[in-house]
């Protein structure tokens, strides 16, 4: 019995876009912040 | 170079090492046959796990060593881990159930991995919202660290229980997600964006540690 | 080790006598407990969801509402007067304290469990009482878990903004597991099953406690002292 592969890539592009934007998000946030609360 | 610093040029090299991630695991990794590419979603929910519990870990070990030394260092480093590992968290909480549903036809079920995730993530946004509420220095940092203590020593029993849960009743499953017995390119990418992770773990805290271990962002 | 069981006692008497002179909260707490289960009888279909179904959780609920209520009243009492302080001067060790506490909250959740069991009993037809030993143990275990790491959790909430809020977001992680282990106790007690199949959890219900309550004494005086 010869299965396809399931076309689930949506679900894998959904996940590595929210992990992109989740770090990055953070990234950003705590550069802001540590420009904010210091003077470099 | 200031710590702050250091902290942004490791989370850069991260993001930029991630990127590279991405591509790996994208286009140069076997796709599973039996879960199809939603399997691909492992290389990022699996060091997000792994470095939620290593944040995890380190606020507790943090914890009781800041009551053993009363040393405010080991405060901040905790309020920082607990902030970075509630990020990854929601790295992990996001992915899982986007992973969970293609393969397992479900949302979000009862395992033990999963509510072990669940559990994790409210032990870190319940520290966090005690380290708000407490004005006074000392009396923030005492509190935290008996609740990080007992955040560490309860994982292990937030496992056990779920995993004795679905050993004694088993729930049918559409298909199971276990790690792929492996093609050596799968666990090579899986082991590099776990150290890449780990390096953004590092990148985060230091600069989180560097703005101050206050209950928000200022310094104490 | 006799001195701290003692000043422990002490503790605990004196909160009982506190609570039962006034018993606000327990009556609240026994309404509240019988208005949950009146609710859950009436909003289910006897003829679509057999009883058996649904009774452990319900009244896993009802005993978990049960242990919140008693831990939300375990401290206040004691800021409003500023008695806290006196307590804290009196020469009695931190851990007599916290278990004089730990003994009274479990006295209290015992009175408003065992009320809400026999409501239980009452309105629904489930076969407790062939099984009330097994059932007593559990709760027991389970609801030690509960209140040892809330008790010290009301210790410190008590003293933060937005305390009512803090100690069930604080709280929540560490109710599953005794919880957990204790709904999948009564499930195969209500059925019928044997004992033996239900021994796993009763160990895990037993580690958790031990642990749990170790860690609580330890912990407590770290949010008491100045």
């Amino acid at each position: 019995m010869s299965e396809a592969i399931p076309q689930n890539a949506s679900f894998m592009v959904a996940a590595y876009v929210v992990t992109a934007v989740i770090l990055l998000g953070y990234a950003i946030a705590l550069v802001r912040r540590t420009r904010g609360s210091r003077d470099s | 170079m200031t710590l702050a610093q250091s902290g942004r040029w490791l989370t850069g090299i991260g993001l930029l090492l991630l990127g590279g991630v991405y591509v790996r695991a994208l286009a140069f990794t076997p796709v599973e046959l039996h879960q199809g590419p939603a399997q691909k979603i492992f290389y990022v929910h699996v060091p997000a796990a792994w470095s939620s519990m290593l944040a995890m870990g380190l606020v507790g070990l943090a914890s009781i060593l800041y009551l053993l030394v009363r040393d405010t260092r080991y405060d901040r480093f905790a309020a920082a881990s607990a902030e970075v590992g509630t990020v990854f968290a929601c790295v992990m909480l996001t992915t899982g159930p986007l992973w969970a549903k293609p393969v397992w036809g479900t949302w979000w079920t009862w395992d033990a991995r999963l509510t072990l995730t669940l559990m994790l993530f409210f032990i870190f946004i319940g520290y966090q919202l005690l380290r708000g509420a407490v004005t006074d220095p000392a009396l923030r940092a005492r509190y935290a660290a008996v609740v990080g203590i007992c955040g560490l020593v309860l994982l292990p029993f937030i496992h056990l229980s779920v995993y004795l849960f679905r050993t004694l009743h088993p729930q049918p499953i559409v298909l199971k997600p276990s790690a792929p017995s492996a093609p050596p390119e799968m666990v090579t990418t899986l082991l590099l964006s776990v150290g890449v992770f780990s390096l953004l773990y590092l990148g985060f805290v230091i600069q989180r540690y560097a703005l101050g271990g206050g209950g928000a962002a200022r310094n104490v | 080790m006799a001195d701290l069981l003692r000043h422990a006692w002490l503790v605990t008497r004196k909160d009982l006598r506190l609570e039962f002179r006034s018993r606000t909260a327990l009556t609240s707490a026994l309404v509240f407990t019988a208005l949950v289960l009146v609710v859950f009888e009436h909003g289910r279909d006897p003829t679509a969801v057999p009883t058996l179904n649904l009774a452990p959780s319900i009244l896993w609920v009802t005993f978990s509402f049960a242990a919140m209520l008693a831990l939300n009243r375990a401290f206040q009492a004691e800021l409003e007067n500023q008695a806290l302080d006196g307590l804290l001067l009196a020469p009695i060790s931190r851990t007599s304290l916290y278990w004089g506490k730990l003994g009274a909250n479990l006295v209290f959740v015992a009175l408003v469990q065992v009320t809400g069991l026999l409501l239980f009993m009452l309105f629904f037809n489930v076969p407790v009482w062939r099984v009330w030993a097994p059932l007593a143990a559990v709760t027991a275990l389970a609801t030690v878990g509960f209140i040892a790491v809330g008790t010290l959790f009301s210790a410190m909430v008590v003293r933060t903004r937005f305390a009512e809020l803090m100690l069930p977001v604080l709280l929540l992680p560490f109710l599953l597991p005794p919880l957990i282990a204790a709904v999948q106790v009564t499930v195969p007690l209500f059925a019928g099953r044997p004992l033996s199949e239900v021994a796993g959890w009763f160990r895990l219900l037993a580690a958790y406690d031990v642990c749990f309550v170790t860690l609580a004494t330890l912990l407590f005086p770290f949010t008491v002292t100045e």
